[in-house]
């Protein structure tokens, strides 16, 4: 069975863990343990219940061609025609097999029509050289019965349609070949082109690259996008969710195939990308790595994941990204997360609304930044937990069992900080309003609770584990609330 | 160079037995892909007077892939950018085998008849042309008289 069942629910705190070098020999312990440690979540959410939860398979080539066979040849059954014609069909209708096939129960010269595989005869037009035994293309002259066409009635020699079919191949189109005739639409069947092309070379390219582009046309599979790695993923529905390729390990969305980016949809995500890659230069001044203290203003270097940050001269407890005291976070006045927009904008002058527009920009590119950062420090952080667990553990000071709970912390942290930092995106889109302020209101909850978690995984040695995991369980909760509202499904 | 298709020699033969009104193609002597192409800039059209010079190649691939077209002469042209490249749907993925050289070319008489400022290459003046048309109209006949009125071939 090449088949990898992927059903899992995504909200288990283990199924985020890093492999870091220290812990690869304790690999399979985590894995022997990691049903056991289920019960750490009481109330994990039932399928139906989680807002994350996907379904999907992981196939090899093989599998996915014989996917696509059976949903051609279902097709050729039902309605009785050529594969090469209903491999059409389907790849134009988006493999929407029962519609169709109703459409064309319905209506069979309307769907071929509007597919561009047949031509109404109203549309027939003459070829270019008309009554001249020429051939339109090349103008050279052959008895009648060498021309070649499809149901438009555009004939040429089967010299031009081989060249033609060359040249399309060489710029990569397989499934959009269409007809050499003048404004001709009709899409060249995949029979009708390896009746013309004999180069074997050229036909196993073609064969190689049409299955990319019917893959890629599919909406239920799709490649994972991993280097090297060439599985298909095939989902039970076609939805922005997070797969998680068994083979490489890579994590993305199904919809998009770029990074997992919830709560934030494919289209926000992409537009906050790009405006992200063609600010770079502006934003660039606020990637500091060092802020001062702003009670006794002795320089301080941010060297954990952790936002909520304690003065190691002064000890005054404060927030890295607005400098506040730290006391004010995690309230209900808790501001930090939100950015407050000039009321009066719309009365300013263009220059004015510019700089607005920026540093409303900033705000939340700043926050985005930051939380990135973030999560690389604490990859780290678990790290260094993780070879102080093994020295412990060698020293008998408990087993690594007994340890396992902090290793679930570090991940769900990474799993809640990963959400957190993907709000901001969301939040700079969003219209001003009721929504924007219940989303914005549990964005500060998660917040609040990411650097809550954080502060403790960092002193998880001097943390009480019932502390820690109480806390995992709130940051957690926050999330799938969040999630549960504003990711759609 | 290698022999010439029969195809691009019926064409030269025909646009220059059968030319299209206000438009002349003739092949370069060294090289019969090469042509050097006038344009009479359409009457009613701000380039009325005009004489555009364009240089035309048809690249080895050809007819299978697209003829190569460009202005020599300089316009004020929402499709058309300062380099001479025009933006005309059948030079790009609208192309088709079956199309000629005399195709191409009454397509580029007709974009300067009806600029088309929704699908722009200069995207300066294409705005120009959807804020103010008169103005911009005003511009392209400046253009015209200054670049391509008593102007030769460039080379
Ligand atoms: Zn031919
Ligand atoms: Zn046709
Ligand atoms: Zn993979
Ligand atoms: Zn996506
Ligand atoms: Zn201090
Ligand atoms: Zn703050």
């Amino acid at each position: 069975m090449s088949q990898t069942d992927m059903k899992r629910q995504l909200s288990d705190p283990a199924s985020d863990a890093t492999d870091s070098e220290d812990m690869e020999e304790d690999d399979e312990y985590a894995n022997y343990y990691y049903d056991n440690t289920d019960d750490l979540d009481i109330d994990k959410p039932k399928k139906t219940d989680d807002p994350e939860y996907f379904e999907y398979t992981i196939l090899q080539t093989e599998d996915a061609e014989r996917l696509l066979n059976e949903e051609v040849e279902r097709l050729c059954s039902e309605l009785k025609m050529s594969p090469s014609l209903a491999k059409m069909l389907l790849h134009v209708g988006q493999w929407q097999g029962e519609d169709i096939i109703e459409r064309y129960q319905q209506d069979q010269r309307k769907l071929l029509t509007e597919s561009n595989v047949s031509c109404p005869k109203e549309m027939k037009e003459d070829s270019l050289v008309g009554s001249s035994p020429g051939c339109p293309v090349c103008a050279e002259c052959y008895p009648r019965d060498k021309f070649m066409g499809l149901t438009c009635g555009h004939l040429f020699c089967p010299h031009c349609w081989d060249m033609h079919f060359r040249f399309q191949i060489e710029q990569g189109i397989t499934m959009g070949i269409e007809c050499m005739g003048q404004k001709c639409k009709i899409l060249v069947p995949e029979d009708f082109l390896y009746s013309v092309l004999k180069d074997s070379k050229l036909r196993d390219r073609f064969s190689k690259l049409c299955f990319m582009d019917l893959i890629k046309g599919h909406p239920k599979l799709r490649f994972c996008p991993g280097p090297n790695c060439s599985v298909i993923i095939h989902a039970k529905e076609p939805r922005a969710k997070k797969v998680e390729c068994s083979v490489c390990k890579s994590t993305f969305c199904f919809r998009c195939g770029i990074e997992y980016h919830a709560p934030t949809d494919c289209d926000v995500i992409k537009k906050w990308l790009t405006k992200c890659a063609d600010d770079s230069e502006t934003a660039n001044y606020i990637s500091a790595h060092t802020k001062d203290c702003p009670s006794c203003h002795v320089c301080i270097e941010k060297s954990a994941g952790c936002n909520h940050m304690q003065c190691s001269k002064c000890k005054f407890d404060f927030c890295w990204m607005c400098l506040g005291d730290w006391k004010s976070h995690g309230s209900e006045y808790y501001e930090c997360s939100r950015y407050k927009e000039n009321p009066n904008i719309a009365n300013e002058s263009v220059l004015v609304q510019a700089r607005e527009a920026l540093k409303k920009y900033l705000f939340y590119f700043e926050r985005w930044e930051n939380h990135a950062k973030s999560l690389q420090l604490e990859e780290q952080t678990l790290q260094k937990i993780t070879s102080r667990i093994n020295v412990k553990v060698m020293e008998n000071e408990g087993t690594w069992i007994d340890w396992q709970y902090l290793q679930n912390a570090a991940a769900l942290l990474k799993k809640c900080r990963y959400t957190l930092q993907y709000t901001y995106p969301y939040a700079y889109y969003m219209d001003k309003g009721g929504r924007k302020q219940l989303f914005e209101y549990q964005q500060a909850q998660l917040e609040a609770e990411v650097e809550n978690l954080s502060w403790k995984v960092e002193r998880a040695e001097i943390t009480h584990r019932g502390d820690l995991e109480n806390q995992m369980d709130i940051a957690e909760k926050r999330r799938q609330t969040l999630l549960k509202d504003f990711l759609e499904v | 160079m290698a022999g010439l298709p029969r195809r691009i020699i019926k064409e030269t033969q025909r646009l220059q037995a059968d030319p299209v009104p206000g438009i002349s193609a003739i092949p370069d002597e060294a090289n019969a892909r090469h042509f050097k192409v006038e344009v009479a800039g359409p009457v009613k059209s701000p380039y009325e007077g005009g004489t555009f010079h364009l240089e035309l190649f048809l690249p080895e691939e050809y007819p299978m892939s697209a003829p190569k077209v460009r202005f020599m002469t300089r316009i004020y042209h929402p499709n058309i950018d300062k380099l001479g490249r025009i933006c005309l749907d059948i030079l790009k993925d609208k192309w088709s085998p079956a199309l000629q050289i005399r195709t191409v070319l009454l397509s580029i008489q007709a974009l300067l008849s009806a600029p088309n400022p929704d699908d722009p290459l200069d995207t300066n003046v294409a705005e120009a042309w959807k804020k103010d048309e008169e103005s911009a109209i005003e511009e392209a006949r400046q253009f015209t008289r200054q670049h391509a009125m008593g102007n030769k071939p460039q080379q």
